[in-house]
């Protein structure tokens, strides 16, 4: 398989491959771009313009919001409001559903490139888009794109997405998880004009709402989405009537530029280098037992970034996602880690951003892959090991150290799809929302955020119980954070929850599951930090529930009940779940961040009491001693404990060290420092600067290796057999000389190790520069 | 013999206190809070009002025929994290609903910086910590009905090894228990038996709503702030009686009314923003003897800018309300802040040549570069002060000395930084405050579905009049009144003395079209029997009373909920089709034309009574004579202020406002002295005293 760069003769127009914008758009001459703007702003027009730009977004947004009202906008917050310039730079996107924003400047791109001739783009006009090969994420994220023009000029687009309830496709809610091709799912859309002078165009219309099995909902969600581009498009025309068209642009430029130098001027203080994770799919079609390997590599040269995917799967059953998924997904994690503070400005940043891919993967899939649970598998896990990457490559600098963050919950979505005649007499389907709960990995220097929410929606919303129960037939018997589900680590990663109940008021509902991650964890933890949970169903039938209700003895956990244990399958169909079955999901939870043996035993021990740690993690772990039965941390057996553990894995490693002894450069990670020794660089420990050697290789050679089944670092996973045939294990690396844990690895067993850092020698000297 | 009507509004610094008589005359007097025992700070602004009305206490004790108080010691003690230890006893296996606290972080009202930059978004540390919440077997469903009966003996050992905890207040939420709360008032009566002085609270009891994680957080929120409110208020009332007063006292509370101090003990949640709301209260109230229906209120103060609107007479409401980003159900008037005040803070961003105000504060202390109290970053009262609008030698009648050269400095080092000058920049700064202050109300109206160009505006709190005339004007409204005289620098308190007696009732009976008339009437029915029992309780009897009922609904399926009067429709009758126009007319005014979907089923989900009494006060009297003829010594000569209009100075006349008589008008550019505040008028700008003693502003454009 070929990189995109390498591929010759290849088109990417969004037909057969995926849509990949030129540098230089072919735009038809009939179309005229407003290009004029004001580069002297004083600072207080651009202060209030800019402001103003931001809240035509998040009232864009919370436009969508009332007139949508359906529970995926309102919860889910799936949507997102974008504001992009006249040539599809992005000037701000709304703080809803991230994804769908990064998905966005290609479609503008190819209505500028296959629109602007026939049939045009005119004053009152809007496109209707989902097609995945163009740019939408999945069938289902349907896009609004409205430009907006001043005085017969193209002057900038407002666009919105919003996931639909059903869109057609062999499945209900168009999620297909035995879809073979994009043939068997929703209907696909290129950019077509839905909105021409300012009114609905009945016939396209109609064309758009017949294949869902919820017209209704769907029309209904259109007239939000046009309401939203309506009111955005009103604002801007508002600001360049007050402020002059030239200002208004000559502000989006700035707010581009000024991303453009913040992103620059961070990179120029981080180190040349490759960083690179790796991360499994299971099970991409009904019954299969695969493990599909992805692999994300940033290299860092001067002041650009380079993302590739070489190393991912090959495009298979109904796992996949195409690259405006994969690359919208990496976009999220730029704009929340290096962006932030230019309010996700990202359009400056993309100008130096390279995306090169390789066509035929699993999340870069040609035409007609299925990709419709896109969002759910591929793009989770497109988008959360780039937070690992951009975080390790941002660790080298002491200021942007402070924005680490490491995998989240819900890395992979544990789908509960469910259906049948709810307690009112009428059909339902509906698909479990509970896993939005997620769960923030650990940072630098602080924990995560236990059921914290998922990190690429940053304002999203978990059902209360009593809701989900007043539309559905269930009972919950419980929901709750789950002990030792956080990744550890220095900081701990988010504790994620789990959810179980019962069909109540109904015969029986009926199921499907849709997952990943159950048997490998994605939530990988970062520079010695465990990964967090796995996703976990749990399935236990005809069991005595029904009895301990009636005898007033519930439950808190689903082992307390007597029945029959049945193992689901990841991606398993119609079955049917009787009152007396009980039905529980665990959603992964998020990664931990530095050696779990150097967290603060009293943090440790507050986990504890705050059922966020057991006394066993604590022990075998965190090496901390706390006594269960009076309840007291033993800090002096601690501190034994915890030497112990240390000298045992010096002994093991046996070897004799050197120290080394030149300058340090600067530290790679929270446990690995780069320093200068006779001329090369080399890489140490932090801790006690053991020679791990030359930059030029891997410094996981040099380090003690200890090899572990999974369960050593996830005992909540189970026996990963039930799932795959691959034996997934837990690779530890330690500094040979003190014993300090420098990096963990998740692999299949027989892979070749990961080389998850390569710095280069020959920008080292700017980086001692810059420190 | 005249009767008085009195509000007490204790702040942090002055205990403010209004009189007003039958007559509707206003006195006022304020004295020093006393932190510590606010109660004396209360009874010593009393007594100072008796003495300006040549009264002794004893006498104006005796004569109040109602005493109206907002307290803060709720909020003061969420803000300090001072309430009780607490317990809660909640529903097996749910143990740990405010602790995901739905997934989110708070984020309701968070910048958005905080908000998506996740190392600034942790959650807030728990009101009750995991190891203090015991889950107890029983359950009930969506239908109201048992599934599991309560377990009493697990009940029982919960409540007591709470106790053993040493809980000092204990609270209980079960699911479901809005639609049958049998079971927690078993707990609280279990409880009560076993510790008979322990604080308790049960969900059902305090805000019987839909949705289990904003109704625990309630829950819980009312047992941290009960036995510390409690213990005040019944303090305060025993030392009330003691000097003589012989009515129930009144207490402000956040929908807008007052409730009895009694419950005021078991409801403090209730206090909890009363303080703001009385400014709202006082606003609708002389919204009415002014005959301004619609109004926008705003108060800025030098921390926020609270936004309240009232439109047709009616404050407007919100139903889920956050406290250090706690989310809980409550009905409260909508009161929403902004972090822009005085003393927002002003920042450079030196890469990106940008300028940005607030929402940093710089406080009290160490407050505005110009209070020389060791502030160095300039804030918008620095720009104030540079600009001319305030005069350092005359602010806040003289009791606070301002440094105009630090102003000056501090501002003009950032205006070198950006190549402004020292005016356009400080201009600059006020425009950016004022433009986010727009934006606000721009997002409580236009967002609401109404058009700000139907409303006045009223302008209170120390920083408020200075900004009132440009913000307003980006709105295109009109008018802007600035309370004045007696009223402005204790309107709170105005607030609390014209408070009306206000219970609101929810029920939750979620009900899909075609609707079950019975159903609709046995709600109301009882509702309206309780309303009925709890104003008894305040003395109010059935004559005096006025009821307003009402439905939120929603399309079923959807989200968004809609409040729906049901006032004047005839429940005995065929009211389904009236009640769905009444529906859709609201809806689409508040979400937009052809937002309505008329072909989905609707669905009931809370009724509502709000059962109010109107104190018997006359009404505010406008004076009979009105001048032309401005009295020579309100002219204080001129001034050179900077007008953002002009891109210039101008000399500007300032005047003591304290002097203008009724009916006297001038015209901008000027800058009107008051005793707390300075009301700017700009160039094109009329100002006026009304016959009520309030400025009026007119923008005239």
């Amino acid at each position: 398989m070929t990189k995109m760069n390498d591929l010759q003769g290849v088109i990417f127009d969004g037909v057969n491959q995926p849509y990949v914008p030129p540098k230089h758009l072919r735009i038809s001459p009939k179309l005229k771009l407003h290009r004029d703007a004001v580069t002297d702003i004083d600072p207080v027009t651009f202060e209030v313009i800019r402001h103003n730009l931001w809240n035509v977004n998040e009232e864009h947004g919370a436009t969508i919001q009332r007139i949508s009202g359906s529970p995926v906008a309102m919860y889910a917050l799936d949507l997102n409001p974008s504001i992009l310039t006249e040539d599809a730079e992005f000037v701000y996107f709304g703080p809803y559903m991230q994804y769908m924003s990064g998905v966005t400047d290609t479609q503008v791109k190819w209505i500028l490139e296959n629109r602007s001739d026939n049939p045009g783009i005119k004053p009152g006009d809007m496109f209707l888009a989902n097609d995945p090969w163009v740019g939408a994420a999945h069938q289902m994220d349907v896009m609004l794109i409205c430009p907006v023009f001043w005085e017969g000029e193209l002057f900038c687009w407002v666009t919105n997405c919003l996931h639909q309830y059903d869109i057609g496709g062999i499945t209900p809610g168009s999620f297909c998880p035995s879809a073979t091709s994009a043939f068997d799912e929703g209907i696909l859309i290129p950019p077509v004009k839905i909105i021409e002078n300012d009114e609905i165009r009945r016939d396209i219309e109609e064309l758009y709402l017949r294949s869902s099995r919820k017209p209704d909902m769907v029309a209904l969600d259109f007239r939000a989405q046009l309401a939203g581009n309506t009111a955005a498009r009103e604002r801007i025309l508002q600001l360049i009537r007050r402020y002059g068209a030239s200002v208004v642009k000559g502000v989006m430029r700035r707010i581009l530029d000024n991303g453009e130098q913040m992103f620059i001027d961070k990179l120029s203080r981080l180190p040349e280098g490759t960083w690179r994770d790796r991360t499994y799919i299971e099970c991409c079609r009904p019954g299969d037992r695969g493990t599909y390997p992805v692999v994300v590599t940033l290299h860092k040269r001067g002041n650009t970034l380079i993302f590739e995917n070489e190393g991912t799967a090959p495009q298979q059953g109904a796992m996949n996602a195409t690259y405006s998924g994969w690359r919208g997904s990496i976009m999220v994690a730029i704009n929340q880690l290096l962006c932030w503070d230019q309010y996700f400005a990202v359009g400056g940043a993309l100008r130096h951003v390279e995306f090169n891919p390789t066509p035929g993967t699993l999340n870069c899939a040609s035409f007609p892959a299925s990709v419709s649970t896109a969002p759910t598998q591929a793009m989770e896990i497109s988008l959360y090991p780039a937070y690992n990457v951009l975080s390790k490559m941002m660790y080298a600098d002491p200021e942007m150290r402070g924005d680490v963050m490491c995998i989240g919950g819900t890395s992979q979505w544990p789908t509960t799809i469910f259906r049948g005649i709810d307690q009112w007499g009428e059909r339902y389907g509906y698909l479990l929302i509970d896993p939005i709960g997620g769960a923030i990995g650990a940072f630098s220097g602080a924990d995560g955020i236990s059921t914290g929410g998922q990190s690429r929606t940053p304002i999203c919303r978990l059902p209360n119980i009593e809701h989900t129960e007043q539309s559905f037939p269930l009972l919950f018997l419980y929901r709750k954070e789950v002990t030792d589900s956080g990744g550890p680590g220095k900081f701990r990663g988010g504790l994620s929850a789990e959810s179980c109940f019962i069909p109540h008021n109904t015969d029986r509902i009926v199921q499907d599951t849709l997952s990943s991650g159950n048997a490998v964890p994605t939530s990988t933890g970062m520079m010695g930090g465990y990964p967090g949970s796995v996703n976990v169903y749990r399935f236990r039938r005809a069991t005595d529930i029904l009895k301990r209700l009636k005898s007033s003895d519930m439950i808190e956990a689903i082992a307390d009940v007597k029945g029959t244990d049945v193992t689901l399958g990841l991606r398993q169909e119609n079955f049917e779940q009787n009152p007396d079955d009980v039905y529980s999901v665990i959603w992964s939870a998020a990664g931990g961040f530095g050696d779990p043996m150097e967290r603060a035993p009293q943090s440790v021990f507050d986990d504890w009491q705050n059922l966020a740690v057991s006394v066993e993690a604590a022990r075998d772990i965190y090496g901390v001693a706390i006594d269960a039965r009076t309840g007291a941390l033993d800090e002096a057996a601690t501190a034994k404990l915890r030497a112990a553990k240390r000298e045992a894995r010096v002994k093991k490693a046996g070897r004799k060290v050197s120290t080394l002894k030149g300058e340090l450069a600067f530290l790679a990670t929270e446990n690995l420092g780069v320093r200068r020794e006779a001329g090369t660089m080399h890489y140490c420990c932090a801790k006690c600067a053991t020679d791990l050697g030359a930059v030029a290789g891997n410094y996981k050679e040099n380090c003690l290796r200890e090899d572990n089944t999974i369960l050593h670092a996830v005992p909540l996973s189970g026996d990963p057999q039930r799932y795959i045939d691959a034996h997934p294990e837990f690779r530890q690396f330690f500094c040979p000389g003190c014993g300090t844990l420098i990096e963990n690895e998740v692999a299949l067993t027989g892979e070749p190790l990961l080389r998850d850092l390569e710095v280069t020698g020959d920008a080292l000297a700017a980086v001692g520069r810059a420190s | 013999m005249a009767s008085y009507f009195v509000g007490v509004d204790i702040g942090g610094t002055f205990t403010d206190c209004v009189v007003i008589d039958d007559q509707g005359r206003v006195t006022t007097a304020k004295s020093s809070s006393t932190p510590g025992d606010f109660a004396q700070g209360m009874i010593d602004a009393i007594a100072y009002g008796a003495q300006k009305l040549g009264l002794t206490p004893e006498a104006l004790y005796e004569r109040i025929s109602i005493l109206s108080h907002g307290t803060t010691v709720g909020t003061n003690a969420i803000v300090q994290k001072r309430g009780a230890k607490v317990g809660l006893i909640t529903t097996k296996g749910h143990n740990d609903v405010i602790h995901i606290m739905r997934g989110s972080r708070g984020v309701t009202g968070r910048d958005v910086r905080q908000v998506t930059h996740f190392p600034e978004s942790q959650k807030p540390i728990p009101i009750v910590p995991k190891r203090l919440i015991r889950g107890v077997s029983e359950r009930v469903d969506c239908f109201g009905n048992t599934v599991v009966e309560l377990n009493e003996t697990e009940a029982r050992a919960a409540i007591q090894s709470l106790i053993d905890e040493g809980v000092e207040a204990l609270a209980i939420c079960f699911l479901w228990s809005f639609l049958n709360p049998a079971h927690e008032r078993r707990v609280r009566d279990m409880a009560r038996e076993m510790a008979p002085n322990l604080y308790v609270t049960c969900s059902a009891d305090l805000v019987p709503k839909w949705g289990e994680y904003e109704r625990t957080t309630a829950t819980v929120l009312n047992a941290y702030i009960g036995p510390i409110t409690a213990g005040y208020l019944s303090k305060l009332d025993a030392k009330l009686q003691s000097l003589g007063y012989r009515r129930p006292l009144q207490i402000t509370q956040c929908g807008g009314g007052t409730i009895s101090v009694q419950e005021a003990m078991k409801a403090p949640l209730l206090t909890l923003d009363s303080g703001p709301v009385s400014g709202v209260t006082g606003s609708a109230y002389l919204g009415r003897a002014m005959k301004t229906p619609n109004i926008i209120t705003t108060d800025m103060g030098g921390t926020s800018f609270d936004v309240g609107i009232i439109s047709g007479g009616e404050p407007a409401f919100s139903f889920i309300s956050n406290v250090n980003q706690y989310e809980y159900f409550i009905p409260k008037v909508d009161i929403q802040a902004i972090g822009a005040g005085g003393g927002s803070l002003v920042r450079v961003d030196e890469k990106t040549r940008s300028l940005r105000v607030g929402p940093e504060s710089a406080g009290a202390r160490p407050g505005p570069v110009c209070y020389s109290r060791g502030g160095k970053i300039p804030t918008v009262t620095d720009a104030d002060v540079v600009l001319g609008y305030l005069d350092p030698d005359n602010f806040a009648g003289g009791r606070i000395k301002l440094d105009k050269p630090a102003a000056e400095a501090a501002i003009g080092e950032i205006a070198q930084r950006l190549g402004m000058t020292l005016h356009e920049c400080a201009s600059g700064i006020a425009k950016i405050a004022e433009f986010q202050m727009a934006d606000i109300i721009r997002k409580m109206t236009v967002g609401k579905g109404f058009d700000p160009r139907d409303f006045v505006l009223y302008a209170f709190g120390g920083a408020g009049p200075l900004h009132a005339g440009v913000f307003s004007r980006e709105l295109g409204v009109q008018k802007v009144i600035v309370p004045q005289r007696e009223t402005a620098s204790t309107w709170c308190a105005f607030g609390a003395a014209s408070a009306d007696v206000l219970h609101i009732l929810d029920r939750v009976d979620i009900m899909v079209t075609p609707w079950n008339p019975d159903r609709v009437q046995s709600n109301i029915a009882q509702m309206v029997k309780e309303a009925r029992e709890r104003m008894q309780q305040d003395g109010i009897d059935d004559k005096r009373q006025l009821l307003q009922l009402s439905v939120d609904m929603r399309h079923r399926g959807q989200i968004n909920e809609v409040e729906v009067s049901l006032d004047g429709l005839d429940l005995k009758g065929d009211f389904e089709a009236p009640l769905r126009e009444r529906f859709y007319a609201r809806y689409e005014q508040l979400y937009g034309r052809g937002s309505a979907f008329r072909g989905a089923r609707l669905e009931m989900v809370t009724f509502r009574v709000r059962s109010s009494a109107e104190t018997p006060r006359p009404g505010l009297k406008p004076s009979d004579t009105l001048s032309d003829a401005l009295p020579a010594a309100a002219n204080r000569g001129k001034r050179r202020v900077y007008w953002d209009e002009l891109k210039d100075f101008a000399d500007s006349t300032i005047y003591d406002g304290t002097k203008f008589l009724p009916g006297n008008r001038i015209t901008g550019p000027a800058i009107v002295d008051t005793p707390d505040t300075s009301v700017v008028v700009r160039p094109g700008q009329t100002l006026s005293l009304d016959a009520y003693g309030n400025f009026e502003l007119l923008l005239g454009e």
